[in-house]
């Protein structure tokens, strides 16, 4: 259709074309040619345009169908992709379903495999903690082992030492015995001359015996012939004594009559000194009533005397006396005379005392007058001030009344504007505050004046009437002389009594001060007034503690001093041979000496040393031999000296052992054994041909734990 | 807690004579050697070092004492404080350190607390203290081991208390006497002296 189409235009084309190239011939036509041409140009524009569009509309047209081809083309393309895309989708699905299921199994692996990943993981961990502390542990035990090792060097070394010392004491012990027989051999012969000795001895203490026998005898008969000469001596004197006694019998007989003598004249004595007694008291009394007399006599004069002057009285006075009754009339007459002079003196007296009394109080009066004048003269002046004050105050009053008004009459101009009215209200209250304030103070002052003035006045007052007194004290003492003397005579004696109590009171300081100065010392030294003070102390105070120790230690010293006393007085009795026994019943705690104590201190440390030695020893060969059956697989004991006993780790039974016995010379030899009787081409093999015993035991040790692992 | 205070009341000064009497005991002590100079520890008091017992005997001692007094100066009825130093071997009493106690009897009424300053105070009692351990230098030397023991003068009519007797006022015979400083809190006046054996060999 399509080419139908195009062809169509083809032809359309060729014949427009044609067409075209025509009216190229026939151009030389005219005008109406053109118009002809123009309508034919024109037609055939149009018949151009109409083909342009016809080609163009067969053209879409072409391109629709085309496309609705490729539309088709293009769904039926998409059914199949989209079937092909379903089933895809279905695989997918299936696989997709499968792979889930995969993935789950996967993840199920994979979630154990993280676990046994983190289980393995700890393990690990706790593998590797176990092998460093291992670790450690091996460090341990090497360094452990080297310290071992070091020490068993240290103790070979000391064994060496040890076993050097053994010689040497061995040699000195060989010298020691050889001296020792020796000494054997002196103390042999000095017991054979010891036994002579005492041979000799016992003989010389039998004459010892017998000589000290006669000595006895001799001291016996010496004091035998003292005691004889004693008696002769004594015989010797009793006879002299005999040849004395006619004499002494003699004098026996005249001292007798002399005693008898003597006691008369102790009688007459005693008789006499009572004679003697009586006289003397005869004596005192004849010279007391001496004396009585010669006073008696002498009152007999006075009297005497005293009669004449009495009777001679009467001449003396001139008057009628003859007898006392006139004298004594006389005497009446006197004192009658006396009695009326007396009262005539005391109404004397009392008038002058009076008139005396009277001046006094005329002067009072005078004075109180005097005094009322002065205070009426001061109440004057005073008014007089006080009225020239009030003036004052006045003035002032009345010029600040002026000032106030004055003021007031301002603010009451000025009063027009209200916003001034609250201030100066304000300002007049504080003025008054002011004028209050400044009248109070204004008044005080005028209290305290008038009270210095009233104080001034009654000073003045008082001065003035001490002038007065002292005025009339003067007028008094130029007054009667008689009086003048007496109070002169007063004074003076007044002045003398002063003087003294002037002495006596500087004495008396003088006697104070010492006093002070002793009583100052006293209280220095520590002293005090019972009757107002007490001293107290603690009961319990350091010095009495002190004492107490100090006495009690006092005590232990001398009772430790009696027991040691008595163990040496002991001791001092008891000779050597019972020291012991007397040292121990004596029960002495005496405390060991330094050096003792030193070397006891060192003893125990050296034993702890020891001690502990051996137990690192012990331990160290513990672990050395835990270590070797561990390394080398085999346990190596000693049962008998020089036997080492072999046992592995891989035997099969108890008994499985080697015996290695070290020889003489040094060195090793298998024991026949049991057990060795089953190794006899090992035994062959590397002994006997090898001769190598750390290859024969490595031998047994692989045949056993071959034997091990196969059964 | 007086020293944030201006003036001092008399418990104020109580405590203040008290612990001027503690301290001061401890240094004549430690001075004359009557105890081992390694029982005594160093403290700091009244801006100085001091040193002060260890031992808890003595220090049981000193605080029952201390507190004694404390309670008597509160009554005003102590007058005398005195130190002897006794050789334990012949009983003889070689030194007596005295403190005269003067109380103002006008603040046991009155409870106002008076002007007087801490520090003043304070003062004093260090220059009270650095003389006493400067007469150590003429004192003789105690020789034989001693004993100390404190004596308190109160007033006569004075109620003796439980653990404490009357004794003697241990006066020294042929002594010779020094008068040392004082101090005054304005309440409680202390005045200190020393007295000793007098030696022969001189």
């Amino acid at each position: 259709m399509d080419s139908e189409e195009n062809t169509t235009v083809f032809s359309t084309l060729k014949s427009f074309n044609s067409f075209i190239g025509c009216p190229a011939t026939s151009s030389s036509t005219s005008g109406s040619t053109l118009q002809s041409q123009y309508k034919r140009n024109m037609d055939w524009l149009e018949a151009a345009e109409k083909v342009q569009s016809y080609s163009r509309y067969l053209q879409l047209d072409q391109e629709k169908k085309q496309m609705e081809l490729s539309h088709k083309r293009v769904r039926v393309e998409l059914e199949k992709s989209a079937n092909d895309s379903a089933c895809n989708l279905k695989l997918l699905e299936g696989k997709n379903s499968d792979m889930s299921a995969r993935t789950k199994k996967l993840e199920e692996r994979e979630k154990e495999a993280l676990r046994n990943l983190s289980e393995r993981v700890e393990a690990n961990r706790e593998l590797s903690k176990n092998l460093e502390s291992l670790g450690k542990k091996v460090e341990e035990r090497d360094a452990r082992l080297s310290a071992s090792n070091q020490t068993i060097i240290c103790l070979k070394d000391e064994i060496r030492d040890l076993k050097q010392k053994l010689q040497n004491q061995d040699s000195i012990l060989s010298n020691k015995k050889l001296e020792k027989q020796e000494v054997q051999e002196q103390l042999d012969l000095q017991r054979r001359k010891y036994q002579e000795m005492s041979q000799l001895c016992q003989s010389l203490q039998a004459a010892q015996s017998t000589c000290s026998e006669h000595v006895m005898k001799i001291k016996e008969l010496e004091r035998r012939l003292a005691l004889q000469e004693q008696d002769a001596a004594i015989v010797r004197t009793i006879k002299s004594e005999a040849t004395r006694v006619p004499d002494l019998e003699k004098e026996v007989k005249r001292l007798r009559g002399e005693n008898l003598f003597l006691r008369d004249n102790r009688e007459n004595c005693s008789l006499l000194k009572e004679e003697v007694e009586g006289l003397k008291r005869k004596l005192e009394r004849t010279a007391k009533a001496k004396e009585d007399l010669v006073n008696m006599e002498l009152e007999k004069e006075r009297l005497t005397e005293k009669i004449r002057a009495w009777e001679n009285l009467g001449q003396s006075t001139g008057l009628n006396i003859r007898k006392p009754e006139d004298l004594s009339r006389e005497v009446i007459q006197i004192q009658q005379r006396e009695i009326t002079l007396q009262e005539e003196n005391y109404t004397l007296n009392s008038r002058l005392r009076n008139m005396e009394r009277s001046l006094s109080e005329l002067r009072a009066q005078m004075s109180q007058q005097h005094g009322k004048t002065l205070e009426e003269q001061k109440k004057r002046e005073g008014q007089s001030v006080l009225l020239d004050r009030l003036q004052r105050r006045f003035l002032l009053l009345t010029k600040e009344r002026d000032g106030m008004r004055a003021i007031l009459e301002s603010y009451d101009s000025e009063l027009a504007p209200a916003e001034h009215s609250p201030q100066l209200s304000r300002r007049l209250k504080e003025a008054e505050e002011m004028l209050l304030k400044t009248q109070a103070l204004n008044t005080e002052m005028e209290a305290q004046l008038t009270k210095v003035q009233d104080e001034t006045g009654t000073l003045k007052m008082q001065l003035q009437t001490l002038e007065f007194e002292l005025e009339s004290l003067r007028k008094q003492q130029a007054a009667p002389d008689d009086v003048c003397s007496v109070s002169k005579e007063e004074v003076n004696m007044l002045r003398q009594k002063i003087e003294d109590l002037e002495a006596e009171r500087q004495r008396l300081e003088r006697e104070k001060e010492i006093l002070e100065m002793r009583l100052e010392r006293h209280n220095l030294q520590g002293d005090y007034d019972p009757v107002k003070t007490q001293v107290l102390h603690l009961k319990m105070n350091p010095t009495s503690v002190g004492k107490q120790e100090r006495q009690q230690e006092i005590e232990s010293l001398r009772q430790e001093a009696e027991h040691l006393r008595d163990v040496v007085r002991k001791l001092q009795e008891g000779g050597h041979s019972q020291l012991d026994a007397i040292l121990h019943s004596a029960e002495l705690s005496l405390p060991p000496p330094k050096e003792v104590l030193d070397l006891q201190k060192q003893i125990e440390s050296s034993e702890l040393r020891n001690q502990r030695l051996k137990e690192v020893f012990q331990k160290k060969i513990q672990e050395f031999r835990t270590v070797c059956y561990i390394l080398t697989g085999y346990q190596i004991d000693i049962p008998i000296e020089n036997q080492y006993r072999l046992t592995s780790v891989y035997a099969e039974h108890m008994e499985d052992w080697l015996v290695f016995q070290k020889g003489s010379n040094g060195n090793m030899q298998l024991m026949e054994t049991a057990f060795t009787k089953t190794l006899d081409e090992l035994v062959n093999l590397h002994l006997h041909h090898q001769n190598s015993i750390p290859v024969f035991i490595s031998a047994v040790t692989l045949e056993l734990y071959s034997r091990q692992t196969t059964v | 807690m007086t020293s944030t205070l201006k003036g001092i009341t008399l418990k104020g000064s109580v405590e203040v004579v008290a612990d001027f009497f503690s301290f001061g005991i401890n240094s004549i002590l430690y001075q004359r050697g009557i105890y081992p100079p390694e029982s005594f520890t160093r403290v700091s008091q009244y801006d100085m070092n001091l040193q002060v017992t260890d031992d808890p005997k003595l220090k049981d001692y000193l605080n029952s004492v201390v507190s004694q007094l404390k309670a008597w100066l509160l009554d005003c009825t102590v007058q005398k404080l005195v130190l002897v130093i006794t050789c334990l071997e012949t009983n003889e009493v070689l030194e007596r350190w005295q403190f005269d106690i003067e109380c103002d009897k006008s603040a046991k009424e009155c409870s106002a607390p008076r002007e007087k300053s801490i520090k003043a105070i304070q003062n004093d009692i260090r220059s009270v203290l650095r003389q006493i351990t400067a007469t150590v230098t003429f004192l003789p030397l105690l020789e034989t081991p001693c004993g100390f023991n404190l004596l308190v003068y109160t007033d006569k009519d004075l109620e003796i208390p439980e653990k404490w007797e009357e004794s003697s006022p241990h006066i020294i015979s042929q002594s010779e006497e020094v008068r040392l400083r004082s101090f005054t809190t304005s309440i409680h006046k202390v005045t200190s002296m020393v007295a000793y054996k007098k030696t022969d060999s001189l």
